[in-house]
């Protein structure tokens, strides 16, 4: 699908529940990220609605739940619950996730309604759409009608293709609600959410990972643009190559694409900051694990006149280890971030210091690759 | 309904005969030998890893137990949820562990090896948190 509307959220953004007979099934799993910044609560959220595993075995497959908050003292608060397939509803018609504890719906104006507890966390949060789903198929699309197709460019492209069944995003979305973290109440308004929506039929152990993220940007503010999102993509035999880019969409709906081969990427130090970690029982496996995470991370690049410099600061870390089939692990890296941006498209400036969630994903216990190397 | 820790232990054997019998196999390769007094608050059951078997009963001879675990439910949670680590619960009293250094290690393997696999099992999460709810 290469073009969408707001209208079309229902369907695009409906679980994409295999068939019966498919000979994957119990590699099957598909999820919605819900991400959001308050900047006036000074408060970040990054949650997860999952279903693992062959959907149609209750003992086999499973939902799951997952919050990472961090409020204005700046602590980390992780929760993660696991819920059985008879007390779950998902369905290829609607975007719902609806379980006895925590529920996604998808209302008929057009807004998202998350309701219910994640251990700790309760949610009582209505997301609106501002803006029409994105496709991966689109991005693609647009890319290539912009630029020279390059051998890296179609190498990740038919990994990802491997790999990933579904993936869709809700660039905007205007977050009201309120929140509660252990016992305390936070009212949240802010019109910076963002939704991705993924599946696939993999094993973990297939994949070699990716960087991710979005900058949580506020285009009534003076400076920042409609929307800056990246994504490079590790691909190949040993995981060691990767393709991808970045995307500035100005205020009025441009977009200019910083592809990887012209992107510099450096990082320095250690994060020194706050973690938590998921599930609960990496810690009681790992004691020790502290996966590294740079102080900073540098993206840069000049094209054609235009240019883009984005300094990510780590704020806080989730670590989640997930485990595939044959004992292989995954690690994903949930960062909340504060990026220092500044950019000049189309002779527009853009600048400003922009909360961002950024989520990097290597195989565990293979070296520490560095972003975009 | 909570689960008492015998009839946990026996579900939990089932589970593992069903769905990680290779897993299981080499378990009762690392704990050969091993008799377990397996004390979960104030309820008992005795875990006995044989040549080729693993069993979960009442009682053993006090001679035959070469291993002894106290822990709460309370305890159990908050390790497996990541709220404390098994050295902080044992530094706390919270978690007593009595055997010789070897047969620990032997059965530090399997308790690794067990909460690995949790996480990839369904089954095995929810019967485990039917031992609190």
């Amino acid at each position: 699908m290469l073009s969408s509307r707001v209208e079309d959220v229902r369907w695009v953004d409906s679980f994409d529940l295999p068939s019966v007979f498919d000979p994957r099934l119990p590699l099957y799993k598909e999820w919605h990220d819900f991400v959001f910044f308050d900047r006036k609560r000074d408060l970040f959220g990054l949650l997860n609605f999952a279903i693992h595993g062959n959907p149609y075995d209750a003992s086999r497959g499973y939902g799951a739940a997952l919050a990472f908050i961090v409020p204005p003292d700046g602590k980390v608060h992780t929760a993660l619950e696991l819920i059985p397939l008879g007390d779950l509803t998902v369905s290829p018609y609607n975007p719902d996730f609806v379980s006895k504890k925590v529920s996604v719906s998808y209302l008929a104006d057009g807004s998202f309604n998350i309701k219910g507890e994640i251990e700790q966390v309760s949610l009582d949060l209505n997301l609106a759409v501002a803006s029409p789903p994105v496709t991966m198929s689109k991005i693609a699309a647009d890319i290539l009608a912009r630029n020279q197709a390059t051998l890296g460019m179609l190498e990740a492209a038919n990994e990802m293709a491997q790999i990933w069944d579904k993936w869709v995003e809700l660039p905007n979305l205007d977050v009201v609600g309120t929140l509660r973290v252990d016992g305390t109440a936070y009212a949240i308004d802010t019109p910076t959410g963002y939704q991705d929506h993924e599946g696939g039929r993999f094993d973990w152990g297939s994949v070699t990972g990716w960087d991710t993220g979005v900058l949580l940007s506020d285009p009534s503010n003076v400076g920042e643009p409609g929307k800056v999102s990246f994504l490079f993509y590790r691909y190949g035999p040993d995981g060691n190559s990767q393709y991808g880019g970045l995307i500035l969409k100005t205020a009025d709906g441009k977009e200019r694409y910083f592809a990887s081969d012209i992107m510099k990427v450096a990082d320095s130090g250690e994060f020194a900051g706050p973690r938590g970690y998921l599930p609960g029982v990496t810690r009681a496996l790992y004691p020790d694990y502290k996966p590294r995470i740079p102080e900073t991370i540098a993206f840069s690049a000049a094209d054609k006149g235009d240019s883009i410099s984005i300094v990510f600061t780590p704020r806080a870390v989730c670590t989640i280890v997930v485990a595939g089939q044959d004992e292989a692990e995954t690690t994903f890296n949930e960062m909340y971030c504060s990026a220092a941006l500044q950019a000049k498209v189309g002779g527009e400036e853009f600048y400003g210091n922009i909360p961002c969630w950024f989520e990097s994903v290597r195989p565990k216990g293979r070296r520490p690759t560095k972003i975009g190397h | 309904m909570v689960i008492r820790l015998r009839h946990y232990l026996d579900d939990l054997l089932d589970l593992l005969r069903e769905d990680y019998p290779r897993q299981l196999e080499e378990i009762i390769r690392d704990a050969r030998g091993i008799t377990c007094l397996q004390t979960l608050d104030r309820e008992t059951a005795i875990i006995k890893v044989r040549e080729k078997t693993i069993r979960v009963t009442g009682a053993a001879r006090k001679s035959e137990i070469n291993l002894r675990i106290h822990l709460s439910r309370e305890c159990l949670f908050r390790i497996l949820e990541g709220r404390q680590t098994l050295e902080e619960a044992i530094n706390a009293g919270d978690l007593t562990v009595f055997g010789d250094p070897e047969v620990l290690l032997s059965f530090y393997k399997v308790w690794e090896r067990v909460l690995s696999l949790a996480r990839t099992s369904p089954r095995f999460y929810f019967l485990t948190y039917r031992l609190r709810r």
